[in-house]
C-alpha cells in the first residue's frame, strides 16, 4: 500500500455492514418493480419506442440532406412548376380560367373552347 | 482457493437490462462505496450521501438502456450520482439552510469509541470541505475505494496526469489542514 494514503476509514460506509445492508435492501426493494417491468415482454409500441433516438437522428439527417439539395438544385423557372389540379384531372385550361375568374363565358366562347379541346 | 474472476460490468449490465435482479445487485454492491464517495464529496454529509446513492441506483436502472458503453458502467453511474447530489443541494438551498446531519447515537456499549470516531469523521469532513469538488472526488475514490488513476481519470473526464495532480494537491491540503488541527489541540491541552 502507498504510505501517502489518507485514512478515510471513519468515513467508509462499509464500516457499518448492517447499515449498508439496510441501504442495499432498500435499493433492491425500490428497483424490484423496475426490474420486473424489464422482464415482462415488450409490446410492439415499446419495441418501436426503443428505436426512437436512432429514428429521430436518421430523420434529421434526411431532412438536412433534402433541404440542402432543394436549396442547391431546386429551380424557380416556369418549366419546373408543378402541374395544377385542373391539368391533372383533364379540365381544359380555358374552363379552369373561367372558374377562377368568376366571370360567365358567352355561348360562343364555350363552343370554341370545346372544339379546341376535342 | 482459486478465486473466480469477477463478472465483467458489460455482462452484468446486459443481464440487468433484461431484468436480472442478481446482476443488478452485484453492480450495486460493486459500486456502492464509489457512489457513496462521490456523493459524500458533493454533499459533505453522510446521510445525504446515502440518500443520493439510493436515488442514483434507482435512476440507473430506469435509464440503463441509455448506458452506451456497458463496460464503463462505473463512470456512467458516477455522473448520475453527481447530478443527483447537485439536485439535492439545489433543493436544500432553495428550501432551507445548510443540510443538517443527524448523528446516530451509539448502539453498542462502547460509547467512547463511537464519540471518538464521530470526532474523527467530523474533522475529516471539515478538512474535505476545504478542497475543490474534483479534489474531494479524486482523493475519496482513490484512498477510500481504491480506484486506479486511469479509472479516476476516465470517471471525471480528465487525463491520468491531471488525476494524479488532483490527488497530490488534495492530500497535501488535507495533511496541512489535519496537521494544523492537531497542533491547535495540542496547544489547548
Amino acid at each position: 500500500m502507498n504510505d501517502d494514503h489518507i485514512d478515510f476509514g471513519s468515513l467508509d460506509p462499509l464500516r457499518d455492514p448492517e447499515r449498508v445492508e439496510r441501504a442495499l435492501r432498500k435499493i433492491a426493494r425500490r428497483a424490484a418493480p423496475l426490474l420486473a417491468a424489464r422482464r415482462a415482454p415488450r409490446t410492439a409500441f415499446q419495441q418501436v419506442a426503443r428505436w426512437r433516438r436512432p429514428m429521430l437522428a436518421a430523420a434529421a439527417v434526411i431532412m438536412i440532406a433534402s433541404v440542402s439539395a432543394l436549396l442547391r438544385f431546386g429551380g424557380s423557372s416556369a418549366e419546373s412548376a408543378p402541374p395544377t389540379v385542373a391539368e391533372v384531372v383533364g379540365v381544359p385550361s380555358t374552363l379552369a380560367g373561367w372558374v377562377r375568374s368568376d366571370s360567365l363565358p358567352t355561348p360562343g366562347e364555350i363552343v370554341v373552347s370545346l372544339e379546341t379541346t376535342q | 482457493m482459486a478465486d473466480t474472476p469477477p463478472v465483467p460490468d458489460r455482462e452484468l449490465v446486459q443481464r440487468a437490462r433484461v431484468g436480472d435482479a442478481g446482476a443488478f445487485d452485484t453492480l450495486v454492491r460493486r459500486y456502492y462505496r464509489a457512489a457513496y464517495a462521490v456523493a459524500l464529496s458533493a454533499c459533505g454529509s453522510a446521510m445525504d450521501a446515502e440518500d443520493v446513492c439510493q436515488d442514483a441506483f434507482i435512476k440507473a436502472i430506469e435509464r440503463l438502456d441509455d448506458c452506451r458503453d456497458p463496460s464503463r458502467f462505473g463512470g456512467w453511474l458516477l455522473r448520475i450520482v453527481r447530478n443527483r447530489a447537485h439536485n439535492l443541494r439545489e433543493y436544500q438551498r432553495v428550501r432551507s439552510g445548510p443540510p443538517v446531519d443527524v448523528v446516530n447515537p451509539a448502539s453498542d456499549a462502547d460509547a467512547a469509541r463511537a464519540t471518538e470516531l464521530g470526532e474523527l469523521r467530523g474533522r475529516l469532513e471539515e478538512a474535505l470541505a476545504e478542497l475543490s469538488p474534483v479534489q474531494r472526488e479524486v482523493v475519496l475514490l482513490h484512498d477510500l475505494d481504491g480506484w486506479k488513476h486511469r479509472e479516476i481519470a476516465e470517471a471525471i473526464g480528465t487525463s491520468e496526469g491531471m488525476a494524479r495532480q488532483h490527488l497530490f494537491n488534495a492530500r497535501k491540503a488535507l495533511r496541512a489542514r489535519l496537521g494544523d488541527t492537531a497542533v491547535r489541540e495540542h496547544i489547548h491541552e
